[in-house]
């Protein structure tokens, strides 16, 4: 794995808001590494940090929140810490977004071709007659049929889907290097789910682009991602490649998620079936956060923090992984 | 789009009907017409004389039949001061009123989109406050005091504009600038609150991810939304802006609809009060027709039918 091939690099990435209840501390301590034209899943249960982890990489975190720490490495720049300017020209151009809302991210007071051609004349030196041939020719690559038609609609007119579909369009306007999908189909169809990530599996084979895919899923997850992410209570518990996580899971966390997932074709399963909940954002223990609901805890576990073990191709958060630990210390009740 | 039309005009005439049944109660609201009429020390012989010759002896739905029928042709009878039909008096003094509202409402847009929008993107800030506290005063502030102000500044002190009467643009400027105030005070807030929402809206945060610059991200993807909701403000604001013409009329010696009306009460010139109000009624209903066309220019998810 050399660094050429190193499409973004999140350098324990520390995203809070500054509530008045206290400060929540939604992203702390993430790192992670996207190759060039690979899919990376990340996975874990609602309020994990999954969305505020990619809203920073695109710095669209408003106040209250934050990125304290860290550094999002694109391309040699740091976009944490570039200006609002360069960053917009990251922005819909090298790196792109779906949204988890299909029903609301499109703007309802403009027709939803104009809102594709917008991207494109943001970011290529095109007239607007050009940028609405563009626009109609990605409508035809997305799968929607009467492209020209569908150009002059506005969002209200179309489906959940439809919507989603020319949110993909959009975002693969510009042909991105990368392409951050925040569960896209969460809120659509299952007949329609399984349509809309065969079309983004196809659209990266042909232009090669690097995802970022969130989900609660893991059957999409078996489908879709060569590398994933498991994320707990805002940080990464857990990291491998697709096969060795399904086949040789260590964080009893994931092996819980794993255990409540019975097939992995089954799309509408969401991971809930591990009893207890998730600590507060805003006090984090002191310990593995994990461990109120951990079944394999040790008394070690509950003052001290583990950090992630293991060697590049499989890390994890748990201290069952240092044998010393385990050695010494009981397990608890 | 025809049909809907012809459908919302069709509407009107039941309205119509109900404004011109309340006017005409309004004149046995206030006393016995005859007896206005009349000097004080009239005769009782006369009195019936006029009572029958205005057939007000017959039963009262056959008067208001003959009120309906008068109205149909445009006749409110005639006023006692002028001595002449009283529809082309409020109709000579209709242009005026209009021009007066019409010149507050842009002063009062010019004033609270502007305001409203920056107060919502730099939401608690200095600006947030003072004007959120001008908007406030605004609308405490009676018209008359900041008629009577203006006029003391502008008029009095630095004698560069008219305080009365009108005819020239500079005589406009004191009256649309009294009104135009009171009327964008409560704009400015709505416009705000309304920014504000959208800001937070999901397509604002798409349209950051796609790398919009700041002014067109405020203007075109948020204000554009807001259209609706301030056209509905403006003209929710038209009776603001038909009760401040009253005053800010009186205030300015302005010879509108609103001084006409206000001398005709205390004159109990019943026939110039009937017309007057008939004719703002009408004003308010075409207004607000032209309201609801308007949210279909601006708002493509509003359908008619
Ligand atoms: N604007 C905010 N103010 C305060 N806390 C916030 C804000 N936005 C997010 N959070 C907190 O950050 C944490 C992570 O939220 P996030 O949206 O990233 O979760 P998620 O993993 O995407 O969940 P889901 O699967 O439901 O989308 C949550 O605890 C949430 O309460
Ligand atoms: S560190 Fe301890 S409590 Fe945490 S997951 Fe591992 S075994 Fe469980
Ligand atoms: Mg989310």
């Amino acid at each position: 794995m050399t660094m050429e091939n190193v499409a973004l690099e999140v350098k324990d990435l520390k995203t809070f808001f500054h509530t008045e209840d206290g400060v929540v501390k939604a992203v702390d301590g993430v790192s992670f590494n996207v190759n060039k034209g690979e899919t990376v899943a990340i996975v874990g249960e609602s309020g994990c940090g999954k969305s505020v982890t990619s809203f920073s990489i695109l710095r669209l975190i408003k106040a209250p929140g934050k990125i304290e720490e860290g550094s999002i490495i694109f391309e040699n720049k740091d976009l944490t810490k570039i200006k609002e300017s360069q960053m917009r020209d990251v922005r819909g151009n090298d790196i792109s977004m779906i949204f988890q809302e299909p029903l609301t991210s499109l703007n309802p007071v403009f027709k939803v071709g104009d809102q594709i051609a917008e991207t494109i004349l943001l970011h290529q030196d095109v007239d607007k007659k050009e940028a609405k041939k563009k626009s109609i020719e990605l409508l035809k690559k997305v799968g929607i049929g009467r492209a020209e038609q569908i150009f002059n609609s506005y969002p209200h007119s179309l489906s959940g889907g439809m919507r989603q579909r020319v949110m993909i369009a959009m975002a693969l306007s510009c042909n991105p290097k990368i392409l951050i999908a925040d569960e896209p189909t969460t809120a659509l169809d299952v007949s329609i789910q399984a349509q809309i990530l065969t079309l983004m599996l196809d659209l990266k084979k042909e232009f090669g682009t690097s995802i970022i895919l969130i989900t609660h899923d893991l059957g999409v997850v078996a489908e879709m991602a060569d590398k994933v992410i498991v994320m707990y209570a805002g940080q990464v518990v857990e990291e491998s490649d697709v096969f060795t996580l399904f086949k040789n899971p260590k964080h009893p966390y994931t092996k819980g998620l794993l255990e409540s997932t019975p097939k992995v074709h089954e799309l509408e399963d969401e991971l809930k079936s591990i009893p207890g909940s998730v600590p507060s954002a805003s006090n984090w223990p002191k310990g593995c956060r994990f461990y109120s609901r951990c079944s394999m805890r040790l008394n070690h576990c509950n003052d001290n923090a583990p950090e992630l073990l293991g060697d590049e191709n499989h890390i994890v958060r748990c201290w069952l992984q240092n044998e010393e630990v385990v050695k010494q210390s009981e397990y608890a009740k | 789009m025809a049909k809907y039309l012809r459908k919302r005009l069709l509407e009107i005439i039941p309205v119509l009907l109900f404004i011109t049944f309340i006017v005409f109660f309004l004149v046995f609201w206030v006393g016995d017409p005859v007896a206005l009429m009349l000097p004080e020390d009239a005769k009782q012989e006369d009195i019936e004389n006029l009572r029958s010759a205005l057939k007000l002896d017959e039963p009262m739905l056959v008067q208001f039949g003959y009120f309906v029928s008068n109205v149909v042709q445009g006749d409110f009878g005639k006023s006692f001061r002028y001595g002449e039909d009283a529809l082309p008096i409020v109709l000579e003094r209709l242009p005026s009123t209009l021009t007066l509202a019409f010149t507050s409402m842009i002063i009062a847009v010019l004033i609270a989109i502007p305001a409203g929008i920056i107060s919502a993107i730099r939401r608690n800030s200095a600006t947030d406050v003072f004007v959120t506290g001008f908007s406030i005063l605004g609308k405490a502030m009676p018209s008359f005091w900041l008629g009577i102000m203006l006029i003391l500044i502008f008029g009095v002190i630095f004698k560069i504009l008219p305080v009365s009467g009108n005819g020239t643009w500079a005589h406009l400027v004191l009256p649309s600038i009294t009104l135009g105030t009171a009327v964008s005070a409560e704009m400015t807030r709505l416009v705000r609150s309304n920014m504000l929402a959208i800001l937070q809206q999901d397509y604002i945060r798409t349209a950051i991810s796609k790398g919009v610059k700041p002014l067109s991200l405020i203007l075109k993807h948020g204000f554009k939304n807001a259209l609706v909701p301030v056209i509905t403000i403006m003209f929710l604001q038209i009776s603001t802006l038909v009760s401040g013409a009253l005053v800010t009329e009186v205030v300015f010696a302005y010879p509108g609809l609103g001084q006409l009306l206000v001398q005709a009460v205390s004159g109990r010139d019943m026939a110039i009060i009937q017309a007057a109000i008939f004719v703002v009624a009408i004003m308010v209903i075409l207004l607000n027709l032209l309201a609801d066309l308007l949210y279909k220019v601006f708002d493509p998810r509003i359908k008619y039918n």
